[in-house]
């Protein structure tokens, strides 16, 4: 077995620049690798937001790392209110390759449980807690009730979280395992020939895409289609609502947002769900409304059928291997297949469903706090430490947080301009070759290698095909407006809520992610190309300029 | 007698079948050695003489049948089979001709197999084979050659044993090297094999060396190939300690009952240990 640690090069701390400014309020931080999220977190968050993406990486993280017997834990920080989070060893580097194969021990036989665990436990639980929020009338609850309320929606919501590692841990370790043992069996096949045996399982993402479908395909009335094809996004409900030939089509449009509308355009608490404000899945609306092919089940089926054909072809070719090796290849397959399936499903129900719920309490802990002028409006709670909510909140009636709020705020505008370091602390050098790092990795992105020609762009290899189009850099779902069928869809990440955005675009590109991305995951079901984590596509491409995407071989070129 | 099989007691004669032949068909009732059949030396000559390259009627007819019979025995639809020579002189005392002639593995279908056989016959006469036979003070010119066709293991582990330590010569230690799939690699020496010394008297593992096993070969439509092995299995060990003593124990039983100690090639599938091929050590004095 090689050394993990070979060739890594000694701790050096990083050297802070006065733009980002960093004060080490706790001196042992400073030799913790702190790791800058743009794919989750790319913007300053409010503090409450913020200090709760601490609390998933501190009570979350670490206790599905401890319950696989991992040899690291995870902590989150805010600097200049960016979400920070350090993974650490916990051993010391002697133990590191000992701890490290008791968790591949724990990882095998949690990969092996994973349908079992979602069905018989993960996924019950899941709905336990969201039901405990569905059968609570938050309006009229006492203040002590009110209090009750909101600890028990931090613990539950942490609970949540550690289920949410406890399952995503095993399943992208099973989808980057499986990834690697087809190259190693089936060399020179292209970067997605694997990923293609994993395709074609349907998953909530995509019930959620078809639901939205379906609906479009009930906008038969010519008047109907008219409003929702002519009007604005943001008026088309109230269009509806004032015509009497729309009822149907709204009290459809309520039904949808009632199963799938308890999301936020990306993850946040702090951004209003759909089910809040409709508008950003209006447009998904009216572009499906325009398109007469692409119905979702007929890509589902393609991709369904090329999974078996593809599995058929691998299957022949290790009729002859060793069983080891056919055993090996069979067992992954099945808890990548598993596992590709949960990568979306988790989100649905615990990175949506259950932040909806918690961002509710959040929301009529605001309006409590508004209607007693603690805060100015509902939303400025957001503003508040989670330690800080609960204090207002026991004091109520009484309290001024005005002043407070409108710090916070300022500040968060100023660092709004400021660019945050990928990294921060200490640089331990990059992540050990080992096969759960690289799936990781895989997730993630890793850094590209930087292009050596002018006006190209390199990244990961996210979804096959090349194509030219039209650049549109598209930073929040609100901006989706001017994205155009066949345009290619420049943006920092994507979150499931975007998904119908794929049946508009002709090809993705994004800064952040790899292979395994969620962005790429939904690429390849929508079958257009995508060039993920170029870690610079939206500050070096902008809108209107042409470019060709080359999606196998994850490289962007500016064309003019 | 052109082609006899296994079991029958007429495969013992070294004169029609070779050594290697006849020590396999001493042991086949005794031991799980894959079902198989010989073309004699008396089959080589018909076709020899000949002299076209093409073979009697009457030989791909009995080829045919032994083939099909085989394939019912196996209850394989498309039976896999191995076909390696063996020369009269060979697995004697003096000369192990380890390697000095062809095998085809991984052969389908009785035209494959009379393809794979001519060419054992023709590799007589190849320079390789006539200078290891110059070396070794063997007659060059009226070369005999018998034919094994035998049921193919898709082997799971492969490798060779040898009753005595070849190298410190000592007489009760077992060594072992097995490496993943079939054994050409390890036979070949392509692969650096996991190197198992087992205690003949008590059977006890004394040392394992676990190697990096890079590659492996495998049964392939086209015959077999040498692949890269996945990096999960590279550095595992291919052999337990049951499985190593197992194999040990068939060493020190084959010793005895041949009477002299023996080089043996073996295989694992599906967690059965067949045993391929046995012959003597010629190294030891």
């Amino acid at each position: 077995m090689a050394d993990p640690h070979a060739g890594r090069l000694e701790p050096r701390v990083i050297p802070v620049t006065p733009e980002f400014p960093v004060r080490w309020d706790v001196p042992e931080d400073e030799h913790m690798p702190w790791q800058f999220d743009p794919m989750h977190f790319p913007n300053p968050l409010p503090r409450w937001e913020n200090e709760l993406w601490c609390e998933m990486a501190n009570k979350g993280m670490s206790p599905a790392f401890a319950g696989y017997e991992m040899p690291i834990r995870a902590r989150g920080k805010i600097f200049n209110d960016y979400n920070y989070a350090a993974m650490f060893p916990v051993v010391p580097p002697e133990e590191m390759e000992a701890q490290g194969k008791k968790a591949e021990v724990a990882l095998g036989a949690a990969m092996a449980s994973m349908q079992e665990r979602w069905e018989g436990e993960w996924l019950p639980e899941i709905k336990e807690h969201l039901a405990f929020w569905d059968a609570c009338d938050l309006a009229a609850l006492s203040p002590e009730q009110m209090l009750a309320q909101y600890d028990a929606t931090l613990e539950r919501t942490m609970r949540l979280w550690h289920l949410h590692f406890e399952i995503v841990v095993p399943a992208y370790a099973a989808m980057g395992l499986f990834d690697d043992l087809y190259k190693d069996l089936f060399e020179d096949q292209g970067a997605f020939s694997a990923i293609q045996l994993l395709g074609g399982f349907d998953n909530k993402t995509l019930e959620t895409d078809r639901a939205l479908w379906d609906l479009s395909r009930k906008a038969t009335d010519k008047e109907v289609r008219q409003i929702v094809t002519t009007k604005a996004s943001s008026q088309v409900v109230a269009a509806l609502a004032g015509s009497a030939a729309g009822q149907a089509l709204l009290s459809a449009l309520n039904a949808y947002l009632a199963d799938y509308g308890q999301r936020g355009p990306s993850l946040s608490v702090y951004e209003p769900s759909l089910i809040e404000d409709p508008s950003p899945m209006i447009k998904n609306l009216q572009d499906y409304i325009g398109q007469e092919g692409g119905d979702p089940r007929e890509r589902l089926a393609a991709q369904a059928e090329e999974r078996e054909t593809g599995l058929a072809k691998a299957r022949e070719q290790l009729a002859g291997y060793p069983e080891k090796v056919r055993g090996q290849f069979e067992f992954l397959l099945q808890a990548a297949q598993v596992g590709v399936v949960l990568s979306e499903d988790h989100g649905f129900w615990i990175d949506f469903q259950s932040t909806h719920r918690v961002r509710m309490v959040m929301v009529e802990v605001g309006r409590r706090l508004a209607e007693a002028g603690v805060v100015a409006e509902a939303s400025d709670a957001f503003h508040l430490g989670m330690a800080e909510v609960r204090d207002a909140l026991a004091a109520l009636p009484e309290g001024d947080l005005q002043g407070l709020v409108a710090e916070r705020k300022a500040d968060i505008d100023r660092h709004r301009g400021v660019q945050p370091p990928m990294q921060l602390g200490t640089d331990y050098g990059p992540p050990p070759e080992d096969p759960l790092s690289r799936a990781f990795g895989k997730f993630f992105g890793t850094p590209p290698e930087p292009s050596n020609e002018e006006g190209n762009l390199n990244g990961h290899a996210g979804s096959p095909g090349k194509i030219q189009g039209t650049a549109k850099v598209v930073g929040a779902l609100a901006e989706a407006e001017k994205l155009q069928q066949g345009d290619i869809l420049v943006t920092g990440t994507t979150s499931p809520a975007w998904t119908p955005l794929f049946a508009t675009a002709g090809a993705i590109v994004t800064d952040t992610g790899g292979i395994l991305s969620h962005c790429a995951v939904v690429a390849r079901e929508y079958r257009i190309p995508a060039v993920v984590g170029t870690g610079a596509a939206t500050k070096r491409i902008s809108d209107g300029q042409v470019l060709e995407v080359d999606g196998d071989n994850g490289t962007v070129r500016i064309v003019g | 007698m052109h082609i006899v099989w296994l079991e029958q007691p007429i495969c013992q004669e070294v004169q029609r079948v070779g050594g290697k032949v006849a020590n396999l068909s001493r042991l086949a009732a005794d031991y799980r050695v894959p079902p198989g059949f010989c073309l004699t030396t008396a089959a080589y000559g018909a076709w020899a003489e000949a002299g076209s390259g093409d073979w009697p009627a009457e030989l791909v007819r009995e080829l045919n049948a032994s083939y099909a019979k085989m394939a019912e025995r196996c209850e394989a639809e498309s039976l896999q089979v191995a076909v390696r020579s063996s020369a009269i002189d060979e697995d004697g005392q003096s000369a192990s001709f380890a390697g000095q002639y062809e095998t085809y593995l991984n052969m389908i279908g009785a035209e494959a197999v009379i393809d794979a056989v001519t060419r054992c016959w023709a590799s007589t006469r190849s320079e390789q084979v006539l200078e290891y036979r110059r070396q070794n003070d063997l007659p060059v010119d009226d070369v005999q050659i018998a034919v094994l066709v035998q049921q193919m293991v898709p082997a799971d582990i492969a490798g060779v044993a040898f009753s005595a330590n070849p190298v410190n010569k000592n007489r009760d230690e077992v060594v072992i090297n097995t490496s993943w799939g079939l054994g050409e690699s390890v036979v070949s020496g392509t692969v650096s094999p996991d190197t198992y010394v087992v205690s003949k008297s008590d059977l006890k593992v004394l040392e394992r060396e676990i190697a990096e096993k890079e590659k492996m070969t495998v049964a392939h439509p086209d015959g077999t190939r040498e692949v890269g092995v996945p990096r999960f299995m590279r550095g595992e060990s291919t052999l337990d300690d049951a499985k190593a003593i197992e194999i040990a124990q068939l060493a020190r039983v084959l010793e005895q009952q041949m009477g002299w100690p023996v080089d043996i090639e073996c295989a694992y599938h599906e967690e059965i240990l067949y045993l391929l091929q046995c012959r003597p050590i010629t190294t030891l004095d």
